[in-house]
This record gives structure tokens, C-alpha cells and sequence, in this order.
């Protein structure tokens, strides 16, 4: 028999900017057991998420099966660090669905990357400048060093960047 | 226009009786990379990861693909397992091949799963998938396991993953400071589960560096009183009592609030309960950002920030922290002051060479958490770069 797949699974989570002071962000879920939405809207520049929306259309987890209510928790939340926890947390409380909880991570992770995408624009060309940039990135801000194998120590990046 | 997109794929293949062949793909604005893995289906447990970028960022991302190994052994449906792969390859290699591992073990779960049922199905021709499920049930609870479960290093005691880095040596005597200079933020081990100082080892460097007294402020944990008197009395040093409780909008500080309080609880819902045990509470790094950017590239400024409604919850705010970057704690003080709110300062120290980074500064003696507390609400006190003042740094 060929290899066929048993499994298969696709994401897609993308954000938005529906007016100068909202973000959208969505994603959607389906794989072989799974059909599922989550959309969050978040407000500029606190990045406090003012809306939250979702359904999950097939499922067997019959705790996945109304979730709109659960949502309502991550109201207010601000987007930033800790914010997975808050989530989890909040979310706990009110339903055992865990992938609803990763849904509403994955929206507040792809807000976070499209202003990455932002900063990393500035990034130069030539090898020599986009070293320093990062390098500078890191002298900057403490919570970069040693957060992954490109800025750890020994990594050309880093250099003799000591640590804080 | 999309701002931001992200796709994720896995497939997941019954190689042979005994192995789930895993293949996912990310693929977004930013980054493209692939992982294929290999899973023992009976156990659950990683038998080989490979992993292959297509775009990246920085010129030393391709670092990330070797430590990729480490997480060979693990099993998928162990408590924590989650965590364990945000912590080992998260920080070690990279925080997007971690999502992608995450979706690519989570996808070999259900497969997994499916297996299992279609193995029943050859006995029983007629079982529906529902009823398999809800058969399965009855035995234990099937789906992705809760990431806030500590980590248990036992599985892999050769590996370890404490980021620990620096130990306790011999340096020069502290230097007298004025005022009673207190370390407000301080996380132990392992009443913390993300900190690596162990509290006698966090107590012999603060007295080291001459701070008059820490506090332990470990994330919703109460410290047992007759703990910390045995603790004083064996250091001979005066060691507070805190707690950094995690509510809906972030992290607090409070002091002279005994309960223990889990889960995520409303600012609100706190305050009260702070008031009502005539406590102080601390906005904790209000304005901790991000890795690539902060509160100010988003637009944000001091005056918008001080109409946050949290501000008017809390009694001070933290504008010295050991964790967030210079910009941050200026913006946080540029906040406290506009709001006229007192303003402290800790190290957040989770390692042990952290502590007295950042304290607080009083101007009389302080002995004990009442003093602190009456401390805090009448006295005069300023944050202070301890460390850096008393040239440890």
C-alpha cells in the first residue's frame, strides 16, 4: 500500500488592519478531525483585544462543541508578555477546550509578528550592517540575548556582547 | 490588505505497525522552515527530528537546526511536554521551530488516535469513530495536554535545562549604602517554577552585595512564615514576604495579602482583596514589551498609557526592573510620575547573580512585612540601579 496519510492538518492564521486604531486577526483550523475559526480584533496601541469570536464547526471533543461564550474571557487582555498564561488561565476556567486556547495564542502570535515584520524591514543587505543591526537589537534589549540559538553566546551575532 | 499571514501543514503517515511519520511545513511573511519527525506510536516517544529553513532572518539562524536532537526521547503525551519544547527548543534553537514541533506532535496525537480506533475497527466492524471516542473517554481524557504543567526533568536527567550560568564566587565586600535598601521582586527555586536561584543561595549573594533585606515574591505562592523565620534566623539576614499574582491584566505585586490565590483573577477582584487586608499592591513591569519592539513603536505614549484603567487599581508602579530594557523602565516612570503613583524598584532576579539588580530604597529601618507595608503607604522611598550604583555590575 502507498504511504498514504492518516493525518493531515493546515493553519492559517493571518492579521489584518481594518482602521488606524484595529487589527483583525484570524485563524482557521482544519485537519482530518477538526474544523474550527477564532477571531480576535485588537485595539492600538495597547494591543488590548476589544473582541473575540469563534466556532468550531467539527469536532469530536464534545467540550469544543460551543465556545463563543468562553471567548468573552480573553476580552481585555492585552497583548505582550505573560500574556499565554493570562489566556490559559482565563480560558481554564470555562471550558476544557485546550485548542481554543491555542487558537486565541496563535491570533495574539501572528499581532505580534506583523510588527516584527515591521522592525525587520530596516534590516540592511550588506552581511557586515545586518550583523550590527542584530547585534545592536540585542545590546537593546536584554530579553533577546540567549533567547535562541541565533543570539546565544558563540553565535556570530552575539560576539563579545557580554551578558546582562 | 493582509498585514500578516502564516500557513502551517502536517501530514502524518503509519510507516509501519509501530511509527508515526511526521512531515510539517511553516511558511509565513517572515520565515519558511520544514521538520520531518518520527514518533514511536505505542509510547509516544521521538525517535529522530530533522529540520530544513528555506528563509530566515539573522545570518545565525541555521544554528537552530543542531540543537533540534535534544528533544529525541521525549515523549508527546507526557505532562509538560509542551513547555519542555518551548523551553529546550524554544531557547535553545528557535522559537518558530518550536510552534511548528508543537503542531507537528499535536497532529501525530490525533493521527495516533485514529490509528487506534481503526486497530478496534478490525474486531468490531461497526465501530463509529464517535463511539470510539466516547469509549476512550470513559478510560482517560484524549487531546493536547496542558501547557502550564510544570516540566518534569526526570525523563532526561543528562540533559538539563536550567539556564543558570553563574555561581556564587568570591567578590569584593559590599559597599555601605544609605537608606534601608530592599529587593522587592525576587522569584526562587522552586517555589517558581520559570526561576534557577534557590532561596539560600539568593540570600547569601544578597547579603554579599550588602542589600539590607529581599523579598520573595514567587508567582501565586505563599511562603509558610515559620519557612522564612527558620530562613532569617539561619542566614541572619531579613527576608520579606511577597507575591507576584498573575491577573487579567498582568502581573501584580502585592504585599500583606496571606491567601493564596490560583488561577487568573480580575485586577478588580484583587485590589480587593488587597484592600480588604489593609495590603499594598505593584504594577509589576507595566510596560514590559516585546523582543523586536516596545510600547513606543506601537504608538504608544505616556500620556495614552496613563489613561489605562488598570492604573487606577494599583498603589505604585514598578519603574525599575531587572527584565525589561532601559526605554521600558523610563516610560514606566514617565507614567508613575504623571499619575503621581509611587514608584519601586526590583530585580526580578530568577538567577542568582540577578538579585539587587534593581531595589528600593527606603529612609528608615524596616523589620518585618507589617513595617514594609506601612512602609510602602506612608513613607518616602526611591527605586534604585543597586547593582550598577554599588559597581557590582
Amino acid at each position: 500500500m502507498p504511504d498514504l496519510t492518516s493525518f493531515t492538518r493546515n493553519r492559517c492564521t493571518s492579521v489584518e488592519q481594518i482602521d488606524d486604531h484595529t487589527l483583525r486577526s484570524s485563524c482557521r483550523l482544519q485537519d482530518t478531525l477538526t474544523d474550527a475559526m477564532v477571531e480576535v480584533q485588537v485595539k492600538l496601541p495597547d494591543l488590548e483585544i476589544i473582541q473575540a469570536a469563534g466556532e468550531i464547526r467539527r469536532t469530536y471533543r464534545e467540550e469544543c462543541l460551543d465556545v463563543g461564550e468562553a471567548l468573552q474571557k480573553v476580552v481585555g487582555v492585552r497583548i505582550g508578555s505573560g500574556m499565554l498564561k493570562i489566556i490559559e488561565g482565563l480560558l481554564a476556567e470555562v471550558t476544557q477546550c485546550a485548542e481554543l486556547a491555542f487558537m486565541v495564542e496563535e491570533c495574539c502570535h501572528a499581532v505580534i509578528l506583523s510588527f516584527t515584520k515591521g522592525t525587520l524591514k530596516d534590516v540592511p543587505d550588506n552581511p557586515r550592517e545586518k550583523k550590527e543591526f542584530f547585534a545592536n537589537m540585542i545590546r537593546e534589549n536584554t530579553r533577546l540575548y540567549n533567547r535562541c540559538a541565533a543570539f546565544a553566546p558563540g553565535s556570530s551575532i552575539v560576539g563579545d556582547i557580554p551578558p546582562e | 490588505m493582509l498585514k500578516y499571514a502564516r500557513n502551517k501543514m502536517t501530514n502524518v503517515v503509519v510507516k509501519d505497525a509501530g511509527t508515526l511519520a511526521v512531515h510539517g511545513v511553516l511558511d509565513d511573511d517572515i520565515y519558511s522552515l520544514e521538520i520531518d519527525v518520527t514518533i514511536e506510536l505505542s509510547e509516544g516517544k521521538i525517535l529522530s527530528i530533522d529540520g530544513k529553513w528555506h528563509r530566515y532572518t539573522t545570518p545565525d539562524c541555521p544554528r537552530a537546526i543542531p540543537p533540534l536532537q535534544d528533544i529525541i526521547g521525549f515523549c508527546i503525551d507526557d505532562e509538560g511536554f509542551n513547555q519542555a519544547v518551548h523551553k529546550i527548543i524554544g531557547r535553545k534553537a528557535c522559537r518558530h521551530y518550536a510552534n511548528l514541533l508543537i503542531e507537528c506532535c499535536d497532529s501525530a496525537k490525533e493521527a495516533a488516535l485514529i490509528q487506534k480506533w481503526k486497530n478496534a475497527s478490525k474486531c468490531q466492524p461497526e465501530l463509529r469513530f464517535a463511539d470510539f471516542i466516547n469509549a476512550e473517554k470513559s478510560e482517560s481524557v484524549p487531546g493536547r495536554v496542558n501547557a502550564s504543567v510544570r516540566v518534569e526533568e526526570k525523563r532526561r536527567p543528562d540533559k538539563g535545562i536550567s539556564t543558570q550560568e553563574e555561581t556564587v564566587g568570591d567578590q569584593p565586600v559590599a559597599k555601605p549604602s544609605p537608606g534601608f535598601t530592599i529587593d522587592l521582586h525576587v522569584h526562587t527555586s522552586p517555589a517558581s517554577t520559570c526561576s534557577s536561584a534557590p532561596e539560600g543561595e539568593l540570600i547569601q549573594e544578597a547579603k554579599r552585595i550588602g542589600l539590607d533585606a529581599i523579598c520573595f515574591t514567587d508567582h501565586n505562592f505563599v511562603w509558610d512564615p515559620e519557612r522564612i523565620k527558620a530562613l532569617q534566623k539561619e542566614h541572619q539576614f531579613l527576608i520579606l514576604r511577597g507575591n507576584e499574582i498573575t491577573t487579567n491584566q498582568g502581573d501584580m505585586l502585592v504585599f500583606g495579602l496571606d491567601e493564596d490565590i490560583k488561577g487568573i483573577i480580575s485586577v478588580e477582584f484583587l485590589r480587593q482583596k488587597v484592600m480588604a487586608a489593609n495590603g499594598f499592591m505593584i504594577a509589576a513591569h507595566p510596560f514590559r514589551g516585546f523582543l523586536t519592539f516596545d510600547a513606543a513603536h506601537l504608538g504608544m505614549t505616556p500620556q495614552k498609557a496613563m489613561q489605562n484603567p488598570l492604573f487606577k487599581q494599583v498603589d505604585a508602579l514598578e519603574v525599575l526592573n531587572g527584565k525589561v530594557t532601559p526605554r521600558e523602565n523610563e516610560f514606566a516612570h514617565q507614567v508613575a510620575e504623571g499619575l503621581n503613583l509611587p514608584a519601586t524598584g526590583g530585580s526580578d532576579a530568577h538567577e542568582v547573580s540577578e538579585v539587587g539588580r534593581y531595589a528600593t530604597q527606603f529612609s528608615r529601618l524596616i523589620q518585618n512585612e507589617a513595617e514594609l507595608v506601612e512602609a510602602l503607604k506612608n513613607d518616602a522611598y526611591v527605586p534604585v540601579a543597586y547593582r550598577k550604583e554599588n559597581e557590582f555590575d
